[in-house]
């Protein structure tokens, strides 16, 4: 019944969805306006100091806090004594023991900087100061303090994650040429600069929790959970996130410490997690190692890929780091096998850092390809360019779009790749050498429902409500421009309210699938309520459109008007006071018919058990990109500085180059971080992270960072997600760090397989 | 008892009263006491410049600062440098267009130092102002159009100059 503008797709430099807009939150967030989740205004509040474990296994033996107790502002100090009443909420996918209890201060130590006791004081110094006079006393037991440790051992195959096709082993027996090498990533952290933390309200059985969150249904599920309220009773507001990467998706101890705290006190609580904290409050990306072997034939096809992978986890809770995550992927190979191992050591649980598994598994492959490319002696362009895959190995099943070929060819021409002489060590400019090389990276397509609400006002603006999240990516923007795009009017006719789990249901912010879900929920919506609209304007009996004659209607640039422009034409606003509503409300979700119950809603929103991955249906779909970069290495020193970057990438649509350009970006820089300086450094003794603050783990600062080029080939991939997007936040990491690597070999000759690339290791 | 003490602070141009513990460092005053939470705490360490403001027009900055030092001083919080009519000042207003910030967190800081940085003359080069702006982290990694923000306000700010220079030459 409504008749679509046709818009310019993929480049769509001009159209409403695919514009180059600036942030919806811009002012906010260059005034100060942006209200951050401690900094919210909330009266007669508390303040709560974590102390955390200096020992990385055993057990609590006792904890004196009498001298915490007596220090000036001091309300309560909660150890392992206290009994918080709490019961183990769902994991990730909605699985939940039954009546198990949940001690987010236990007694038992599995590693060193786990949360033991909480001080709660009147002022933020007063807890700071009395959390310093509690004394813990241990009994200490052995412990693993790492993959390294003597005693960690080889870990625990993962079945599921064990991948394969063909013979490998005896393909690559029999090829020509063999490369073998074991590549490894140390302990890495998200670092996002606005630290953990949450303020916490308890009013009667509601519970309010200002928290940065990647995903406030998911939160209020395991909160509602830990303190056995209805899922109602909660409510998480964030409406902005001072950076996420993976870190702020789940509630962990020192979230149930403080929202326990606040019910214990019956005052509202803020808890800060320091800065040092934070590198053991919540795991970061775990330490990998893994072996490949690839044989080929003498010119360059590949015969086999033999992987071999293992990452830590801790010692009471799995999470592997998939170092197989990408092999299967990348080439044509008639004969492939993949294995994972977990190995537990006493550290925090591992998590999700942008890409998990993809990341450090394209670290792998993309160096020993380039290894591979120097073993035949041919430009490692062309080696991945002979051994490009036409459908996907892995499931049989065709790609539903792949520029990757794409992204390769117009990368190296916008790089000038073809200037490049092969030889290592044969490429300077004045006293430093001079290193091109490549990294592809791939992250898979997953899709999940959610849930919009659009409002039209009768001042004939447009409200977009959700309860997803903009840490960053650009969700306000992009979701006024959908909105914009279906309803006809400018984007700076529309609101955007998100962040609160009191409103319409929205799946993670993480997987880079929520932009995907979000955009066509609220597409969705959007077309329900201009149905409405019209709808109303051509059967209202107040309606100037009634005695037209008209069938249908069009609204375009904020106007509602006859097609072919006889009769009248009315501003959105003008025709909403015609037919006298103050405002059209429609609200709907992306479930599909028969399964959009509100057992179903619960599912989808507060778990991932939903979620589709990326071969769920006929297709195999994934984000591609290439990585072109120069690096200059002073031999003297071995300082590497990249000096160049060109990326190009298929994610499908972009819905807003300019934002979209600036998280491939971030990526990149993330992985240039990664390449050249993040290490988590670990005490062999105590197993305690040296490095726990920003001095000393570093990441890239300004000065780091070169001009980056990024490119956009990608294609509408209507299979992908409604409006033709592909995941954008992650696949702008995966690739670099070996494409760093590989340069810094053609520059010095010198292969570097455990990250970072320090400069000991080139002299 | 914990002793505080009274202190009057001239922040964006209005006295502030207050009555904190000698140990509160101005970040904490700012974020706890008055409000004023534009300016963010990111490690407390000194280590990301996320707290960077301005006293007496140099950056600062507020967490390895006490409240009770600047007394008597003017401070600028990033909540002050928009004109009174509301427009943005300059470099706000770069940063908005060359989309030079994701999640917003370090941005206040990125500002007061970018605005300190042209003030300062450190603005003459892209290399320059990598150099001058690499005391401010950003985890989303902006740095490209950060330094492409404060070029551009640079030249904005520099041309105002010069245009007010010649109002008053004329």
């Amino acid at each position: 019944m409504t008749i679509m503008e046709t818009r310019k797709h993929g480049d769509a430099a001009d159209g409403m969805v695919g514009g180059r807009f600036s942030r919806l939150d811009g002012k906010l967030k260059t005034t100060g306006g942006a209200t951050y989740a401690l900094e919210q205004p909330v009266k007669n509040l508390v303040h709560a100091v974590l102390v955390q474990s200096t020992i990385a296994a055993g057990r609590v033996v006792a904890v004196d806090a009498a001298k915490a107790k007596a220090a000036p502002g001091v309300l309560s100090v909660f150890t392992p004594e206290d009994d918080l009443g709490l019961l183990v909420a769902s994991d990730w996918f909605g699985n939940r023991p039954d009546n198990q209890p949940f001690h987010p201060l236990p007694r038992e130590v599995s590693f060193n900087g786990q949360a033991i006791a909480a001080v709660v004081a009147e002022t933020l110094e007063q807890a700071t100061e009395a959390a310093k006079l509690v004394k813990v006393s241990y009994e200490e037991t052995q412990s693993v303090t790492g993959l390294d440790d003597p005693d960690a051992g080889e870990g625990r195959l993962v079945d599921m994650l064990s991948v394969g096709w063909g013979d490998a082993e005896a393909a690559y027996a029999a090829a020509d040429i063999k490369i073998e090498a074991e590549y490894r990533t140390p302990r890495e952290y998200h670092v996002p600069i606005e630290p953990h933390g949450l303020t916490v309200k308890w009013e009667g059985d509601f519970l309010t929790v200002w928290e940065p969150s990647q995903w406030t249904h998911g939160m209020a599920r395991t909160y509602a959970e830990w303190f056995d309220i209805p899922y109602e009773n909660v409510r998480i507001v964030s409406p902005f996130i001072g950076g996420g990467f993976g870190s702020k998706a789940m509630g962990y101890t020192y979230s149930a410490v403080a929202a326990a705290a606040a019910r214990k006190l019956g005052r509202p609580v803020k808890l800060a997690v320091t800065r040092p904290q934070t590198f053991t409050a919540y795991g970061g990306r775990a330490a990998t190692r893994q072996t490949i072997r690839i044989g080929a034939t003498k010119d360059g096809v590949l015969q086999a890929i033999v992987h071999r992978g293992a990452s830590e986890t801790s010692v009471f809770a799995d999470f592997p780091e998939q170092t197989g995550a990408a092999t299967p992927l990348l080439y044509a190979v008639p004969n492939l096998s993949t294995q994972h191992r977990l190995v537990p050591v006493n550290t925090v649980t591992p998590g999700a850092l942008r890409a998990p598994g993809k990341n450090p598994s394209a670290f792998g492959l993309e160096s020993a390809i380039e290894e591979l490319s120097y073993a035949i002696g041919m430009d490692p362009l062309e080696l991945r360019l002979r051994n490009y895959a036409d459908h996907d190995y892995q499931s049989g099943k065709p790609w539903s779009t792949r520029q990757l070929r794409e992204a390769l060819t117009v990368g190296a021409e916008v790089f000038g790749w073809s200037r490049r002489s092969h030889e290592p060590r044969s490429m300077r400019d004045g006293r430093q050498l001079v290193g091109w090389g490549i990294g592809c990276g791939t992250f898979p397509v997953l899709k999940a429902a959610s849930e919009a609400l659009i409002r039209i006002l009768g001042d004939g603006s447009v409200e977009v409500v959700s309860g997803a999240i903009d840490m960053g990516q650009g969700t306000y923007t992009i979701l006024a421009q959908t909105a914009a795009e279906v309803l006809g009017v400018p984007a700076e006719q529309v609101d955007v309210k998100l962040g609160d789990s009191s409103l319409p249901g929205a799946t993670v912010a993480g997987g880079s699938m929520l932009a995907g879900a979000i955009t066509g929920a609220v597409h969705k919506a959007a077309t329900a309520a201009r149905d409405e609209l019209i709808g109303l304007a051509l059967n209202d009996s107040n309606s100037p459109f009634r005695d037209t004659g008209a069938n249908t209607l069009v609204i375009a640039d904020g106007r509602i008007s006859v097609p072919r422009g006889e009769g009248p034409s009315l501003t959105l606003a003008e025709l909403m006071s015609a037919i006298g509503r103050d405002r059209i409300e429609t609200q709907r979700n992306t479930l599909p018919e028969g399964a959009n119950g509100p057992e179903d809603h619960k599912r989808s929103w507060t778990t991932m058990a939903n979620v589709q991955g990326p071969t769920a249906g006929d297709l195999s779909m994934h984000s591609w990109c290439a990585h072109f970069v120069e690096v200059k290495v002073d031999e003297d020193f071995g300082t590497v500085r990249v000096s160049r970057v060109v990326s190009a990438f298929d994610c499908g649509r972009i819905y807003n180059p300019k934002l979209a350009e600036s998280q491939w970006r971030g990526g990149i820089i993330m992985g240039i971080g990664q390449a050249l300086l993040e290490e988590g450094l670990i005490d062999e003794r105590f197993g305690r992270v040296i490095n726990n603050n920003m001095g000393d783990y570093l990441v890239p600062t300004n000065a780091d960072i070169p001009h980056i080029q990024v490119i956009s080939v990608g294609i509408p991939d209507n299979d992908a997600s409604v409006l033709g997007g592909k995941g954008v936040g992650e696949v702008g990491i995966v690739g670099v760090a070996p494409a760093i690597a590989n340069a810094v070999f053609h520059a010095t000759g010198k292969r570097v397989r455990d990250l970072p690339i320090t400069l000991e290791k080139l002299i | 008892m914990t002793r505080t003490i009274h202190l009057s602070l001239d922040i964006n141009g209005k006295r502030h009263e207050l009555d904190v513990e000698p140990r509160v460092t101005l970040l904490d005053a700012l974020r706890e006491s008055l409000a004023l939470t534009g300016t963010k705490k990111g490690c407390d360490q000194g280590q990301c410049g996320a707290c960077t403001c301005h006293v007496d027009g140099k950056r600062v900055l507020s967490c390895l600062t006490l409240a009770a030092q600047v007394e008597g001083r003017q401070i600028t919080t990033i909540e002050g440098i928009a004109a009174e009519n509301g427009d943005l000042h300059p470099v706000q207003a770069a940063f908005i267009e060359n989309d030079a910030f994701q999640c917003g967190y370090c941005t206040p800081g990125q500002i007061m130092s970018a605005v300190a940085c042209i003030r300062e003359g450190h603005a003459g080069s892209e290399e320059e102002i990598r150099e001058y702006m690499s005391g401010n982290l950003c985890r989303c990694g902006a740095y490209n159009s950060i330094v492409a923000a404060v070029r551009e306000a640079a030249s904005a700010v520099t041309t105002g100059i010069e245009a007010k220079d010649k109002v008053e030459v004329a």
